[in-house]
This record gives structure tokens, C-alpha cells and sequence, in this order.
């Protein structure tokens, strides 16, 4: 290779930057060529001083710039989207949403659906008519018997209970 | 600087954790690249000051298993470069920007100052002169080609440029270097 290089090709080899096969023709040249190395040395030598200047002057982060940068941080307060955000991390969003699925749910029309209300007058005439189809329930019979001893009050097992005092006994006995 | 003074969210403790780490490991880092760039401690201590609280916002887009290095010098590079479109009209660069004209011709210099005057001692302090009159894109290439050592394509990924643009700027950057150079050394020698 007679070519001379380019400084511009000197400066991409100083820095590592040909591609292989350039690198390797720029170094064959350089070693043939003592005016490209020259110039090369030069290249070379203007890096290492700017390293070298550099390294000659470096310098501590003085430590008012990391107290500057904390104390900004300090005055740092949550924004109104933050504060909202933080409610809807799942920490506090879930128990949250779950409390209000459940209020929901016994505040609305479903919680209401268990079925028809029965008033009392209904209830005590159901009840007394399915007593009297069965009289040997316990339950029925003295229901049997009140509705007997008010159709009938003159009957002689209400004297006689009600004589010794002891009206549902003696009439439940009687009946039995 | 660059960094807008909208309100910050007080941190959890693992965007706490993040920051304290960043600050104490890149720290000096960040300040030293910042000073490169604006060529002064005040400044420099502003623009690492506004790269942290960036950090500090932006933890969450960090992708761990990347070089937290490049994200921070990243963030420094385009803070910088905010807060010189903020500062235009009010203060004007003396060196051209990188599409003016240049008497940079591609070729090797025709007259080099012999090698061993580059190694001399004395040229840090020219060199960090030369360094400062640069436009502020040569200047972040240089620093981050030769002094952070990385390559063109960390570069053009932190500059948020081509490759091409990265060589470009490099090449028209060192061809002003060398000279700027060798013009303070025969000041002084004079």
C-alpha cells in the first residue's frame, strides 16, 4: 500500500475505529511509511495529553451538589394525581373496592329479593286452618282446643281446669 | 440550568437507594465530564446538580444491565445542551459551529512541531485552553472519545447523532486542537 493515509484515517485508527481489514493495511502502512507515522505518533500523543490534562485536574463532586440535590428532594410534596395513584395501589384498592362491592350489594333492590312477607292475620289463619286437618300434633291440639273452648265455653273441661286453677294443664289432660 | 423547577414526588425508598448510589459511585464522574463541558466549576456544579435530580425523576427508565455511566453522561450532554439554547443571544461563541467553512483540508498538517514538544509538560494547560474554545459539540466528542475513551457508537448513542457525525465533528475537532496548540506554545515561547 503506497497511498499515504488520510488524517482523518489516522485519527479513526488511533481510536480503533477501521474495520479490520482497513486496521490491518493501516498498520502494514504505518510500519512502512515514516512520514504517516509521524503523523500518527502525533494523533497518538495529542490523545494521551488530552487524557493525561484531564486526569492532571480531576476534580471532587463538591458536596454542597449532593446536598442540593437532597434538599430539593426534601421540599419534594405528593402532587394530587400521586396521592390518587397511592390509593389505587392494590394495597388499599382492593380492600377498598371490596368494602364498597359489599355496601353496594346490601344497599341495593338485591339484598331485598328474599321473598314475600307474610303478615299476622295470614299467618294465624294458615296456621290455625293446617292445625285443625292435623289434631294429633301437639301443637295443634291445644290450638284445636282454644278455638274448641272458644266455640264452646261452657264446656265442662274448661270449669273444671278453670276450677283448680290450672285452665291449660287440666284442659290439655282432658283432651288427652 | 437545565433541569425545570416543576415539583418533585417525594421519593420511595428504593428511588432513594438509587440516587444515593448514583451520587456516591458517579459522583465525581459526572461532575468532572460537566466541568469538561462547561469549562467551570460554577457551572459545572449547577449542570451535575440538574443531572442528578434527573436521575432522581427518570430512575424507573434505567435499564439495568446498561452502563449507568452512559445514561448519566447522556443526560448531562442533552441538559447542556438545553441550558446553550436557553443561553443563546446572550452569550455568542467565538468558534464556529461545526458546518462553518474551516481551513481544515483533510490532509496531514503541513508543518508538525517536532513529536516531543507534545509530550512536553507544558502542554496540559494549553491544551485545556484549546479544549474551551471549541464549539460544544467538538468539545463533548473530544471528551468522550479521548478522554472517557469510548467509541464512536457510544458516542453517537449519548449525543443522540449519527456516526458520521460523531467522525466528523472529531476529525474538524483535533484538526482545530492541533492548532489552537501549537499557536499558545509560540505565544509563549515569544
Amino acid at each position: 500500500m503506497n497511498e499515504h493515509l488520510s488524517t482523518e484515517r489516522i485519527i479513526d485508527f488511533v481510536h480503533g475505529e477501521l474495520s479490520p481489514a482497513d486496521d490491518a493495511l493501516a498498520h502494514a502502512h504505518l510500519a512502512a511509511c515514516s512520514d504517516c507515522r509521524e503523523a500518527y505518533e502525533i494523533e497518538a500523543l495529542l490523545s494521551e495529553a488530552l487524557r493525561s490534562a484531564a486526569k492532571a485536574e480531576e476534580l471532587e463532586m463538591p458536596s454542597l451538589v449532593t446536598a442540593a440535590v437532597w434538599d430539593r428532594i426534601r421540599q419534594a410534596k405528593p402532587s394530587s394525581a400521586s396521592r390518587l395513584a397511592a390509593w389505587l395501589r392494590p394495597a388499599y384498592a382492593i380492600p377498598v373496592a371490596a368494602a364498597l362491592l359489599v355496601g353496594g350489594f346490601f344497599a341495593s333492590p338485591l339484598a331485598h329479593r328474599a321473598g314475600p312477607t307474610i303478615d299476622a292475620t295470614y299467618y294465624l289463619e294458615a296456621h290455625a286452618a293446617q292445625a285443625a286437618q292435623t289434631p294429633l300434633s301437639e301443637r295443634s291440639s291445644s290450638l284445636v282446643l282454644e278455638t274448641s273452648m272458644i266455640a264452646n265455653p261452657t264446656s265442662s273441661a274448661f270449669v273444671d281446669a278453670s276450677a283448680d286453677g290450672l285452665a291449660t294443664t287440666g284442659a290439655i289432660d282432658d283432651v288427652r | 440550568m437545565g433541569e425545570p423547577r416543576t415539583p418533585l414526588e417525594p421519593p420511595s425508598p428504593e428511588q432513594a437507594a438509587f440516587l444515593e448510589r448514583a451520587m456516591t459511585q458517579y459522583g465525581k464522574a459526572t461532575y468532572n465530564f460537566a466541568y469538561r463541558l462547561t469549562g467551570n466549576e460554577s457551572d459545572a456544579r449547577d449542570l451535575s446538580q440538574d443531572a442528578f435530580i434527573r436521575v432522581y425523576r427518570a430512575w424507573r427508565s434505567f435499564q439495568p444491565g446498561t452502563s449507568f455511566l452512559s445514561w448519566i453522561y447522556r443526560i448531562v450532554t442533552n441538559l447542556y445542551r438545553d441550558e446553550l439554547r436557553r443561553r443563546k443571544g446572550r452569550f455568542q461563541e467565538e468558534i464556529p459551529e461545526d458546518n462553518a467553512p474551516q481551513e481544515f483540508s483533510g490532509q496531514r498538517p503541513l508543518a508538525v512541531t517536532p513529536i516531543e514538544d507534545y509530550v512536553d509538560r507544558q502542554l496540559g494547560e494549553p491544551l485545556s485552553r484549546a479544549l474551551a474554545q471549541l464549539s460544544s459539540d467538538q468539545r463533548q466528542v473530544v471528551v468522550l472519545a479521548d478522554i472517557e475513551e469510548y467509541s464512536y457508537q457510544e458516542i453517537a448513542e449519548i449525543m443522540g447523532c449519527s456516526i458520521g457525525t460523531v467522525r466528523s465533528r472529531l476529525h474538524r475537532a483535533r484538526a482545530l486542537l492541533r492548532r489552537l496548540v501549537e499557536r499558545a506554545r509560540t505565544q509563549q515561547e515569544r
